[in-house]
């Protein structure tokens, strides 16, 4: 029997792009079937019946058509717009960081519930963290771990002996700490203090709520981020452009200067 | 498309191909059609598209004031002393200022940015009219700025954006409405839509 060419899933809009007369091509990230490139067909018309539900960072159940060569969206149902992250722009930003992350790591033609979980609940943490910036942390962290690139907390990646309590060294290339007494050649290695190795331990032993109600200082913020957004886009291979607009508004919000040039 | 793909055609033709690819929205398919229709055309059909094409290369230029396309700076829109200048409508598109223009409800300026922030393109401020538009803003007698960017989340953080660098507390801004498209539906309209349609709400 041939199989169904119609299928249902839930997913998140990653990005939307012109097509044609009215037509959109969005990629979606789907529990069911991982990164997913689709059509929607009249979807830029206005009275068309998908406008609104194709746009980035929208949660939505989706009726699908297989087509030759993407597929085709024919229903699509609203489950979480996001509004709170999309009320600011350092908001959308930082859901589209999630987004460009997921576009880069997502598997295509496979399930993937635990990695759509995770962006859907770090979207909906954002907004009531303390610091916003620490839920994307644990998105990066565990977006590594459920990649197979889980970074290694405990032991030290060179010696494999177990670190002590104290300041070490992170390295991203070698995925993970390196103890005092190794300094291989090949590491790319960036100071950890002993602060931030308990907050990334926590990253990976505690949940998201716990991660999003930390006040960490300046200092110790600016060390994981440099830990784990290296790590990222070590793994990636390229640049993250939504982290570059999100440094520059961070920028500005800190200054109080404009950066047009 | 490359004219090594299209070995049997005369290399002019094959170059023809190769340039309509290029075309947003032009597959390989489309390109030879389109190819093979130009040469069918008559010859005086065939040198007009070509001088069409040759004229909007070397005469449109940027409005020096509101960064439109045209062919004279200012613009004709920018030249007609009946228009409200007190006012600028900010939209993303040449396109969206006909689009308006066709209304005829719309009596003062426009700033055109070529394109809205989109951070997963790298596209950034700078690579926007913005610059221009914060300039103009200086001017006092401008009292009003219609933001009227797309309602897209791209369109919305150019807003934001676009916002939080005004630097004129006394500057009235305002954003188009959102809500029902005339022959829409509620059932199929999504939520975000149909919140700003209920917060927008009119007396009958």
């Amino acid at each position: 029997m041939a199989p169904p060419r119609t299928y249902r899933c839930e997913g998140l809009t990653l990005r939307k792009a012109s097509i044609g007369e009215a037509d959109l091509v969005v990629t979606l990230f789907t529990a069911e079937r991982g990164k997913v490139r689709a059509v929607g067909k009249g979807a830029r018309r206005s009275t068309s019946r998908l406008v609104g539900h194709l746009e980035p960072l929208t949660l939505s159940r989706f009726s699908m058509a297989q087509g030759r060569d993407l597929d085709i969206v024919s229903q699509a149902e609203v489950l979480d717009g996001f509004a709170a992250i999309k009320a600011d722009i350092t908001g959308i930003t930082r859901g589209l960081y999630i987004a460009e992350l997921l576009d880069g790591f997502g598997p295509e033609d496979s399930s993937s519930p635990g990695l759509l979980r995770l962006a859907v609940n770090t979207l909906r943490a954002m907004p009531d963290a303390v610091d916003a910036e620490m839920p994307l942390r644990y998105f990066e962290f565990h977006l590594l771990r459920l990649s197979g690139m889980l970074p290694e907390l405990y032991q030290c990646v060179e010696c494999r002996r177990e670190v002590e309590p104290d300041s070490h060294r992170f390295s991203v290339n070698l995925g993970g700490v390196l103890c005092p007494s190794c300094d291989p050649a090949e590491a790319w290695a960036r100071p950890l203090s002993l602060r931030a190795m308990k907050v990334v331990r926590l990253m990976h032993r505690g949940r998201l709520a716990e991660v999003a109600a930390l006040n960490l200082s300046p200092a110790v913020a600016v060390e994981i981020k440099a830990i784990l957004s290296s790590a990222v886009r070590y793994w990636l291979g390229k640049d993250i452009r939504s982290n570059a607009f999100l440094e520059r508004l961070q920028g500005e919000e800190v200054t109080g200067a404009s950066t047009i040039g | 498309m490359t004219p090594d793909n299209l070995p049997s055609a005369a290399p002019s033709i094959a170059r023809l191909v190769q340039e309509l690819n290029r075309l947003p929205g032009i597959g390989p398919k489309s390109a030879q059609r389109l190819a093979y229709h130009i040469i069918r055309l008559p010859d005086e059909e065939a040198y007009a598209l070509a001088e069409a094409v040759t004229a909007v290369k070397q005469n449109t230029i940027f409005c020096g004031e509101c960064q439109n396309l045209a062919e004279t700076t200012p613009c004709h829109i920018c030249a007609d002393d009946r228009r409200i200048r007190s006012i600028i409508c900010v939209v993303e598109d040449p396109m969206d200022v006909l689009a308006l223009e066709r209304t005829r409800s719309f009596k003062g300026m426009y700033h055109v940015l070529h394109g809205v922030i989109s951070p997963i393109n790298g596209i950034g401020p700078d690579q926007l009219k913005l610059r221009e538009l914060l300039s103009r803003l200086v001017n006092p007698e401008v009292t009003e700025l219609v933001v009227a960017t797309n309602p897209t989340m791209e369109g919305e953080a150019t807003a934001m954006y676009i916002q939080r660098h005004l630097g004129r507390a006394d500057l009235r801004v305002t954003r188009l409405a959102r809500g029902l498209p005339v022959g829409g539906s509620l059932e199929h309209t999504d939520e975000t839509t149909l919140s700003r349609a209920l917060q927008g709400r009119q007396e009958l």
